[in-house]
């Protein structure tokens, strides 16, 4: 391609957008169900169907572990692995920045290519838009994603029951601290990477082990720390947790400790919280260990019918305090 | 009121000093403490040393209780 | 034969002396007695009152509103410490300002917001200094580096703080002064020592639970002894001459002015402003900002919540209107203000 930049005229729908889609997106996107027609003509699963539609906006765009183009494929595929649905189909709409670099975009295209072949889901159909300089920061994505929910699976939020066992399936908070690292100017130096990551082979692993699951949720936005609050309110149940046991990489630690930041509230991208019976919880930990995005998986408190709605933390002098609630923007303190 | 955290030096020059805080490191000013060395601790506020430290609460605790009752 | 001895917690826990009011002075120790779940294990007896010692929650509602003016008016570049970000001013707080198209950076050290000052010789950078004793050197150090490298784009917008003049304005609000052991690290102990002859009893405490918990039980068993005391208990940082060379620093750039804290009024003597030799780098000189006069909410109870008259939830507005998501006053919105904490750990 002769361009090194996207142009408006990669947006205004002739040659030159043509060009793009074949040299940028088709050439890492094939597959027998993306075609040039006005839609995709798909054949639905046979059971249930589960969809859910995400944008994605990260700044920067490009992150030690992944950069957007692999988020926006993990972050859809994790919401649909979350309610027990493998991914099989995958639409994209990119609104591009006039003067995004194509070389970037290549790297972007290439990731998401290589993410929605090992999370087993088909791109099928896709949007191009161009906007002008400043109107967007580089590169916004949305996903839509379709999956077939597998057969003798529920979960829900609403369905954690007290005695079940709180698993998470890898050390916290490490996306929002990669992502806040890169994005401010701390002049801090810590070896961290996002987690990002498709998580659905792994939960296909624990359902295959086990179908007695109550909860499976993704902790992205807002982390671990608000995934359980949400949970405590839509079950009702108390939530008591042993801040000791909740895996946190050592990076993220002195990163925290630094900024005045908890950990269970930065984002994650491939972490997820299991809720399951006490009795399956030794089986799980163990399956999730195997696979590979979750060496880390810990049983990191349970639920309870006191308090309900209230997350309580064992903490390290062995006192029952609360887990801060979620509280807006996360902003270091320093003072 | 104010955030400290303790950290080992890992470098030191010309007036700034390299800490580690469980892997995360920064640059920070060491005007304010003369004889600083690798490997000492330090208390760090708003990137700032403003203490040199022993880096474990045992002893000073131990000893206050001990000085107590 | 010897008793065993007890730990600091069986101590704390087993309390029985007569009602003592201990102030944690300190912001950071407020979050971490909440955090560590201690209001837990104390007696009726203990009462915890949480003073003004979070820069962020006595800064009063007209800085805020002169940082504002600077942003948006002045088009000046804000570099500030997150927890002032959310702070509402009379009309604005800096968030709202950032949605205005205000630059509004979070910086970790004021030496950043000086070398980005540096690095963008075209933008006006002004950094919000607010913060004790602890903090305050690293704002001069700012201004000596910029003076230094010869930056004429940086300045600082001072709203510095003392200690000393405060303790005095609160010596009737709770028996036992639990001292900030960040300050003290750069103030030492002298003062302290002053007060305890002066009848008002402290301990200087660190941070960690262990230092937290034998700081109160070292407060407990003292007052029981019923004189008047003054003990450090955070030696391992804590020196009783300080940091004579911090002590320096502010003393070269900063001179004692009168200085309005949230709640608690004008304190004669209790703020500090850059010297005359120093006026290049303070932000109201160089951008001639006017006399702004705060106004606070006023059902807002901040200033009585600084002072221990209250409790934050015997505000009205606490935990309905005042959300940390929606803070009214500064205590909600720092983590180390007592409201948020109240908020965030419930009562």
């Amino acid at each position: 391609m002769d361009n090194k930049t996207v142009t408006m005229a990669h947006g205004a729908g002739g040659r030159q957008t043509s060009e793009l889609i074949d040299e940028v997106f088709k050439a890492h996107f094939a597959n027998p169900d993306l075609t040039a027609d006005d839609a995709a003509v798909l054949v639905p699963p046979t059971g249930k169907m589960a969809v859910s539609t995400d944008g994605f906006i990260v700044s920067p765009a490009f992150f030690p572990g992944g950069n957007i183009g692999k988020l926006s494929i993990c972050g859809t595929v994790n919401d649909l692995a979350c309610m027990g649905a493998k991914p099989m189909y995958l639409t994209c709409a990119f609104v591009i920045e006039e003067g995004f670099p194509m070389e970037k975009l290549e790297e972007i295209a290439s990731a998401m290519e290589k993410t929605a072949k090992e999370a087993g889901v088909r791109i099928v159909s896709g949007d191009t838009k161009v906007a002008g300089k400043g109107q967007v920061d580089g590169v916004f994505i949305t996903t839509t994603g379709m999956g077939e929910i597998q057969d003798g699976v529920q979960v829900g939020g609403e369905l954690a029951k007290p005695g079940d066992a709180i698993i998470v399936t890898g050390d916290v908070g490490r996306h929002g601290c990669t992502i806040l690292l890169a994005r401010e100017d701390f002049g801090i130096d810590a070896d961290v990477t996002s987690d990002c990551a498709p998580l659905w082979g792994t939960v296909k692993e624990v359902m295959d082990a086990t179908h007695d699951i109550h909860v499976i949720r993704d902790a992205t936005r807002g982390g671990v720390g608000t995934v359980l609050y949400e949970i405590a309110g839509q079950s009702n149940v108390g939530i008591r947790l042993d801040a000791a046991a909740v895996p946190v990489a050592p990076g993220v630690k002195g990163v925290c400790g630094m900024l005045g930041l908890e950990p269970l509230y930065l984002a994650c991208e491939g972490r997820m919280v299991i809720m399951a019976p006490k009795s399956e919880a030794e089986k799980i930990v163990e399956v999730l260990h195997k696979c590979p995005y979750s060496k880390d998986a810990a049983i990191i408190g349970e639920v309870t019918a006191d308090q309900p709605g209230k997350v309580v933390m064992t903490t390290e002098i062995g006192t029952q305090a609360l887990l801060p609630q979620p509280g807006g923007e996360l902003l270091p303190r320093i003072c | 009121m104010c955030v400290g955290l303790s950290a080992k030096v890992v470098k030191i020059s010309d007036g700034t000093a390299v800490v580690d805080a469980g892997g995360a490191k920064r640059e920070v000013s060491a005007q304010l403490l003369g004889d600083l060395e690798p490997g000492d601790y330090v208390m760090v506020h708003a990137g700032v040393a403003i203490a040199k430290i022993t880096d474990d609460d045992e002893d000073e605790t131990d000893q206050l209780m001990e000085e107590l009752l | 034969m010897e008793e065993k001895k007890k730990t600091a917690r069986e101590i704390i826990e087993g309390y029985q002396g007569p009602p003592v009011r201990i102030m944690e002075v300190c912001g950071t120790h407020t979050h971490e007695i909440f955090r560590l779940g201690i209001r837990k294990l104390l007696t009726p007896q203990v009462e915890l009152i949480s003073g003004p010692g979070c820069p962020v929650c006595v800064t009063p509602v007209g800085f805020i509103d002169e940082a504002v003016y600077l942003a948006l008016e002045k088009k000046a570049t804000i570099c500030t410490f997150g927890d002032l970000v959310r702070v509402p001013g009379t009309k604005k707080s800096l968030a709202d300002a950032r949605a205005q198209g205000a630059k509004i950076r979070i910086v970790y050290s004021p030496a950043d917001a000086e070398k980005y000052a540096a690095e963008h010789p075209e933008e006006q950078v002004v950094f919000l200094s607010v913060g004790f004793e602890t903090t305050t050197p690293a704002g001069c150090l700012s201004v000596k580096k910029a003076k230094e490298d010869g930056i004429s784009n940086y300045s600082l917008l001072v709203a510095n703080k003392t200690m000393p003049q405060a303790y005095q304005a609160l010596k009737g609000s709770a028996d036992v002064f639990l001292y900030p052991g960040h300050v003290n690290a750069i103030t030492g102990t002298k003062l302290c020592e002053q007060l305890a002859e002066d009848g008002v009893s402290g301990v200087v405490a660190g941070f960690t639970a262990k230092e937290l918990l034998t700081a109160l039980a070292v407060a407990l068993v003292r007052f029981q002894e019923g004189k008047p005391f003054f003990v450090n208990c955070y030696p391992r940082v804590v020196k009783e001459e300080g940091s004579p060379e911090a002590q320096k620093l502010m003393e070269e750039l900063m001179e004692p002015c009168d200085s309005e804290w949230r709640g608690l009024g004008v304190i004669p003597g209790s703020g500090l402003v850059l010297k005359k030799e120093w006026e290049n780098f303070d932000a109201r000189k160089k951008y001639a900002v006017p006399p702004i006069q705060g106004k606070p909410n006023p059902a807002c109870r901040c200033g009585d919540v600084l002072q221990g008259k209250c409790k934050p939830s015997d505000c009205k507005v606490f935990g309905k209107v005042c959300t940390p998501q929606h803070p009214v006053g500064a205590c909600m919105v720092s983590n180390e203000g007592a409201c948020s904490a109240y908020f965030m750990y419930g009562n």
